[in-house]
């Protein structure tokens, strides 16, 4: 009866917490592009509604790992996995009730933060200080810096080579059906080897180590080149000729094209890192209540299913209108701009996915956006603004740790 | 967690235009002044006073909301510096085009015909000037969306050249107006001192303009 209690309650704690991640978070993923004009809002909804899922489902299982067994140490609680169970259905309502506050209150929150702290907290309630591996803990929280700064850099790097390479050029409009077709393929290739090096395992259990990664690399070119080639193929006969100013215009067309892409690589990292937010803990509670809390066993497949749905339908029910609010105002970023903060962003968020690091896109993607601003890509981008958001990343652990331990004590004295 | 829309700041760039169109506007209004002085048309001198300052207040106005919208937590593209100081001349430039209104207003002037023909090539120039600082920095704001980089900064680059170039021969139309009305016989004292005013305020204005336009070389050659 107290099982079936646990399973109702994490599932709908779970659900509520992806619903949020699809409510509020995706739109910052799509937001540059429909802002630039890139994708029109119909088609965004629809787009990130199949990648965020086809994220969360072949690679959410490596974060979610983490969330469940890297940050409280499931051995400690290994013959008492009710308290396990408790403390991380507390987690989940700790975060989904701070997320909910912060929101209310027109504060940057992120998912991440929220459940780890709150993951954190109930640790410490529960078993002290001890129960925290803080040595993983550590590298987590070093990629809170490292990430946005990587995405910094990279998107730096790219959004310079495009200036350098196209748009210096006296014939913009002819790099561009070069540069343009190395873009598809760089994206495909990371987008199908993370999808692969998934997804593989699941199908063919045998497959492992190098012979694994052989594949998928091998999968990720296959799909580099095909795609690359055919975006060349498909753009070589466009105009090359006209003013400078047409062919800047036709350029940043083009990249619009690219951007679709990159739009859905972005929903694709995204789901593929915080669908974990909201499934892990629920991963963590089934386990505990199967009773091989300490045996690290995968995601069961329907959780990552149930996990990428929860999503899709906080996108559907109430995202496309923060989508549709944080769009519209997106106007600066044309194009070229947002292929590379996205590339960029996209690709730190997935690598961390598949390292099984919980980060927070939306800081990826500040800083991504600064490091287009370094290569003098904006008009004004407001500092401010990126203080604030990183004042609500460190107030955010400690209110949700507390939180959460209260919730622990509450629900341990309810459920006892 | 929608905050990456307030990322992005109110860009300067479009504002600035605007100030560098009001001000051409100003300048502008210098022809039909110097026209009105030759006709010595005192009344209408009066009117076109009032239609200079009501420009100038206005461009005053723009000018003030790009100092109010860079605030110092903004990152922006080119130095912040640049961008006042590119404010500060333009907004010189307008008070030495009111101050040409201003001093027509004086006292009826009687401009002796032979030098007539060198004060309107110089009130040419001056205009000439201001319309290409106009084009750089329209320029410049479409520039701003290509990061400053490539073929076309390089032609912004020329025109600013151009700009400079402008503002030496205006130099010595000048010069050559000075000579004359201080050469000139039967020229009261007062009608000197007014048009050597005139000229100044003139002068001025490509001074500045030419300030300007290499405030936008600084902005596009680095931050």
């Amino acid at each position: 009866m107290t099982e079936q209690v646990f399973l109702i309650l994490a599932l709908a704690a779970g659900f509520y917490m992806a619903w949020n991640i699809g409510a509020n978070d995706v739109a910052n993923a799509f937001g540059t592009s429909v802002g630039s004009g890139a994708i029109t809002f119909r088609q965004a909804l629809v787009f990130a509604a199949i990648f965020e899922f086809a994220g969360a489902f072949l690679v959410g299982s490596h974060v979610s790992d983490t969330i469940k067994g890297n940050i409280v140490s499931p051995t400690i609680f290994a013959d008492q996995p009710l308290v396990y169970a408790t403390g991380m259905l507390a987690a989940l309502l700790a975060a989904g009730i701070w997320l909910n506050l912060a929101t209310y209150l027109g504060q940057p929150v992120s998912t991440t933060h929220s459940i780890i702290g709150a993951v954190i907290g109930f640790g410490l309630m529960a078993e002290g200080l001890d129960s925290v591996q803080w040595h993983k803990m550590g590298r987590i929280a070093a990629s809170w810096f490292v990430s946005p700064l990587t995405g910094a850099l990279m998107a730096f790097l790219i959004y310079y080579t495009i200036r350098k390479v196209v748009l210096r050029s006296d014939h913009p409009a002819r790099r561009a059906t070069i540069v343009l077709p190395v873009g598809f393929a760089a994206t495909c290739f990371v987008m199908f080897f993370s999808g692969v090096v998934d997804l593989l395992p699941r199908l063919l259990p045998n497959l492992k180590g190098s012979a694994l990664h052989a594949t998928a690399v091998a999968a990720g070119l296959v799909t580099a080149l095909t795609g690359g080639w055919v975006a060349w193929w498909y753009g070589r006969t466009a105009t090359m000729a006209g003013t400078l100013e047409e062919q800047y215009h036709l350029v940043e067309q083009r990249f619009g094209r690219l951007q679709i892409i990159t739009a859905c690589y972005m929903a694709f990292a995204h789901g593929a890192n915080d669908v974990a937010n909201a499934i892990g803990p629920v991963a963590g509670v089934l386990e505990a209540l199967k009773g091989n809390i300490a045996a690290k066993t995968a995601v069961p497949t329907w959780v990552l299913f149930f996990g990428g749905l929860g999503i899709v339908i906080g996108l559907a029910t109430y995202g496309y209108k923060v989508m549709a609010a944080v769009g519209s105002k997106i106007t600066e970023v044309t194009p070229t701009r947002g292929f590379s903060a996205e590339f960029a962003t996209a690709t730190t968020v997935l690598v961390a996915s598949l390292i099984g690091l919980p980060i927070s896109t939306t800081f990826v993607l500040v800083g991504a956006v600064m490091g287009v601003g370094f290569a003098r890509g904006f008009g004004a981008i407001d500092l401010g603004v990126v203080k604030r958001i990183f004042l609500s990343w460190v107030v955010t652990i400690p209110c949700s740790a507390l939180l959460s331990a209260l919730l622990y004590v509450v629900l341990r004295s309810l459920l006892a | 967690m929608q905050s990456i829309n307030q990322l992005f700041g109110e860009s300067p760039f479009t504002h600035m235009v605007d100030h560098v169109r009001k001000i051409h506007q100003c300048v502008k209004l210098i022809r039909p002044i110097a026209a009105s002085i030759m006709a010595g048309e005192t009344d209408k001198l009066r009117l076109l006073q009032d239609d200079m300052s009501r420009t100038e207040y206005e461009a005053d106005l723009l000018k003030d909301e790009i100092r109010k919208n860079l605030p110092r937590r903004f990152f922006l593209p080119v130095n912040r510096d640049d961008i006042l100081s590119f404010v500060r001349q333009l907004d010189r430039m307008a008070d030495d085009a009111e101050d040409f209104a201003v001093v027509s207003t004086f006292r009826k002037l009687d401009i002796p015909a032979d030098l007539q023909p060198d004060f309107m090539a110089l009130v040419d120039k001056v205009v000439q000037v201001s319309e290409m600082l106009l084009d750089v920095a329209e320029d410049l704001a479409r520039l701003q969306k290509e990061s400053f980089e490539g073929p076309e900064a390089e032609q912004v680059l020329a025109k600013i050249q151009q700009v400079c170039h402008m503002e030496w021969e205006s130099d010595k139309l000048s010069r050559r107006c000075a000579r004359h009305y201080y050469s000139a016989t039967g020229l009261e004292a007062v009608t000197i001192i007014l048009l050597e005013k005139l000229c100044k305020a003139l002068t001025g204005i490509a001074d500045h303009a030419e300030n300007v336009g290499k405030n936008l070389r600084l902005m596009i050659i680095r931050r």
